[in-house]
């Protein structure tokens, strides 16, 4: 196709008086509406224009697959929205960017989707790293950002904020659920293994205090560059070590082969391994015999529990080609997030963060609504959502392909509770920039 | 040193896998003078190849398959190990026919093609298979493990360590004890020579291409069931074969053998003992050898050395 060649033209004959004292009366009129964001409220009230939701999901990097699935479930809640008439009488939209599992890419993506995009709500994160920088970015602007799948106690500890909300259960939740009992069941000596960097880090730190707590000695603390692809020698020392119990801290792809090599070294059985927590896609395309050990997760889609499967049927319906046609737990954690920040934007009337904050705050969910056994509760000093947490296994006895993961116990939120308490300060209101963008 | 010796042991299978992922990149370098920025995408292309003709969820779901996948597991592997290099090997030749037109011409042509077709390749491979990780399965005969003092040690590893050394021997017999690898190392060393001579030149270099190709993928199929594959597989490949081939000294076969055992033992030692700089090691090694020795462990006097 051939470039139609413009007409120069001189620029007196485009930009008449008249156009431009019409286009300074435009400006001037729009700045009343469009100017700082404290002013917008008076904007919104009269809005119809979309909600719309920045979603910061991982489409490469470590994180990619939990990345893609959570997008998946955040989507969907998206969608089931619309389709019962929107929010407020809204249309809700969203615009993706991919974060790289990166977190200077989050930093540069979270600006971007506040400055120009104008995203009224920021959602998603996988790696702790990556969601750090998010809501540092969040915060400065006021932007309400909910930490969907990260779980770091850091998180929802020193790097709390105002305006980040923490959706998944937390290192410190799976290490009180599984401890005491890992140290009855297997023995008091422990190896920590733990990738390094924020979320491994405080992931250990979280798991040490709480084993040493129930009497736990332990042996080692293996700290694992994140990317290591041959784990041979770390395994070889682990076996020379001869510990009871292996606490793994370790994520993404990296666990995906470090799981294939433990099962291919034949340490699978003994000694035991305690995996902090177990995001589904990290599992899927191994094949169910990778799924060694106990780990915690927040949910499993075959819960015996009200909802459960027509959750399911609905992602089934949605999403006919994923690799593994059901949710997992990163999906679920989407969902639920994105689905509870529509009705309290519901609720408020408004889309304006501090109303809105004030609503989550203490905020209480059924176990039910939830589709957990336990109700939970948005911790008003972290942010971080108190749930139920499950232990889980391999399942020996799947009854489909999909059917990787056996629950073994599900612990109530007060007995696991994470405590946040000493490190999270949570800025004040009058330091949290009044964010609404209409 | 009693604890000392399965890591050493380790250390040495592992470098023999390095040394392998090193010498189809070094031979392509050798007769085409270019830094195939793409041979990790063929390495990853590989084995994804061998996960389609090894597993039924290997991301091809094609129904007339199913007859093959009821083969035994080793027949499989058999064909993957074949086949699946034999099929890179042709991708290679597409790419050294893309490649011709930058022989001669600055070197930086070349190091971008290749650099774009490992864009192209990766891309491609997300296309078909997604970004999910897989798994290569393998015969049961050659998984699992085995006792070693009181340790358990994998047998897969030690296969692969097996394979790897006889892969590089028969590829040094065929370098050095048949006609037509005599005219690859004389086409390494002067091609221009080599055709003047009357030997098909274009020829030679799409079959050193498709040759080191199709080594980059029985690499990458080895390679698998250790590392795992998803689509950036290959960029965990190609930057420790640059590593073995700089230390060998470019151009040496046993440099870069020597190189890769080294790479492999300097990686397993520290990652026992001194995990934190497991991922670095490979690179302060490299440093410490090409500070003291600029043309690698058995690479000629350069001109940097001159």
């Amino acid at each position: 196709m051939t470039k139609k060649k413009e007409t120069p033209r001189s620029t007196s004959s485009l930009l008449t008086r008249r156009t431009f004292l019409g286009a300074a009366a435009a400006v001037g009129a729009g700045s009343a509406f469009m100017g700082p964001w404290k002013h917008n409220r008076v904007f919104a009230a009269a809005s119809d224009k979309p909600i719309k939701i920045g979603l910061t999901h991982d489409a490469s990097g470590q994180f990619a697959n939990s990345g893609q699935a959570e997008k998946r479930g955040t989507i969907m809640a998206i969608e089931e929205a619309n389709e019962a008439g929107g929010v407020l009488g809204r249309k809700v939209e969203y615009v993706w960017m991919d974060t790289e599992t990166n977190p200077q890419t989050g930093t540069r993506v979270a600006e971007r989707m506040i400055t120009r995009e104008n995203a009224h709500f920021l959602v998603g994160a996988i790696q702790s790293g990556t969601a750090n920088a998010i809501s540092q970015v969040a915060q400065k602007y006021g932007c309400i950002y909910f930490n969907t799948n990260s779980s770091s106690p850091t998180e929802s500890g020193k790097n709390c904020h105002r305006v980040k909300f923490v959706w998944d259960g937390n290192g410190e939740n799976f290490s009180r659920a599984a401890a005491n009992n890992a140290i009855k069941a297997f023995g008091k000596k422990w190896l920590l293994v733990y990738n390094d960097y924020v979320w491994g880090q405080n992931t250990n730190e979280a798991t040490k205090k709480v084993a040493t707590g129930y009497g736990a000695e332990i042996l080692d603390e293996i700290a694992v560059p994140v990317g290591t692809r041959d784990w041979s020698s770390i395994l070889l020392k682990i076996q020379q070590a001869k510990p009871d119990v292996v606490a793994a801290a370790v994520g993404g792809d990296d666990f995906k082969v470090m799981r294939q090599q433990v099962r291919d070294m034949g340490l699978d059985g003994k000694p035991a391994w305690i995996n902090n927590q177990q995001d589904w896609p990290d599992i899927y395309g191994l094949g169910a015999d990778a799924a060694f050990g106990v780990f915690g997760t927040t949910w499993y889609h075959y819960l015996d529990l009200p909802g459960v499967s027509d959750f399911v049927k609905r992602y089934q319906a949605r999403y006919e080609t994923t690799r593994i046609n059901v949710p997992g737990n990163v999906t679920y954690n989407g969902y639920i997030a994105m689905r509870e920040l529509l009705r309290v934007v519901a609720e408020v009337g408004s889309t304006d963060n501090i109303k809105i904050i004030k609503a989550l705050e203490g905020r209480t969910m059924s176990a039910a609504d939830r589709m957990q056994h336990h109700d939970a509760v948005i911790d008003p000093t972290s942010h971080q959502v108190q749930q139920t947490i499950y232990l889980a296994e391999g399942n020996k006895n799947p009854r489909d392909d999909t059917d990787y993961f056996k629950i073994l116990s599900n612990s109530d939120p007060e007995s696991i509770r994470a405590d946040a308490n000493a490190t999270c300060g949570l800025e004040s209101y009058a330091d949290t920039p009044n964010y609404d963008q209409g | 040193m009693y604890d000392l010796i399965p890591h050493l042991i380790n250390g040495l299978a592992l470098g023999l896998l390095f040394a392998l992922l090193g010498l189809g990149f070094m031979l392509i370098i050798g007769v085409m003078e270019v830094i195939n920025l793409a041979h990790g995408s063929l390495f990853a292309l590989g084995a994804y190849l061998a996960l389609a003709l090894m597993a039924p969820d290997g991301g091809l779901p094609f129904a007339f398959m199913e007859p093959y996948y009821a083969l035994p597991a080793v027949v499989r592997y058999v064909i993957a190990l074949i086949v699946g290099p034999a099929l890179v090997g042709l991708v290679g030749m597409g790419l050294e026919l893309c490649l011709r037109r930058t022989y001669g011409t600055d070197p930086l042509y070349g190091l971008l093609l290749t650099f774009g077709a490992a864009l192209v390749l990766e891309e491609t491979i997300r296309e078909i298979w997604g970004s999910t990780e897989y798994y290569l399965p393998v015969p049961k005969a050659i998984s699992g493990g085995f006792i070693f003092g009181d340790l358990i040690y994998s047998n897969y590893r030690i296969y692969a360590a097996v394979f790897a050394a006889a892969m590089i021997g028969v590829l040094w017999l065929f370098l050095n004890r048949t006609p037509y690898g005599a005219v690859i190392k004389a086409g390494a060393h002067d091609s221009e020579m080599v055709r003047a001579l009357g030997y098909n030149l274009k020829r030679l270099r799409l079959f050193v291409f498709a040759f080191g190709a199709a080594l980059a993928a029985i690499a990458g199929i080895i390679m698998a069931p250790i590392w795992g594959i998803r689509p950036v597989v290959g960029v965990d490949a190609v930057i420790p074969a640059f590593v073995v081939i700089v230390l060998g000294g470019v151009g040496s076969f046993w440099g870069a053998v020597t190189a890769g055992t080294l790479v492999g033992l300097v990686v397993g030692l520290t990652a026992a003992f001194l995990t934190d700089w497991s991922m670095l090691s490979m690179y302060l090694l490299l440093l410490a050898v090409v500070t003291f020795r600029a043309r690698g462990l058995a690479g000629k006097a350069s001109v940097l050395e001159a």
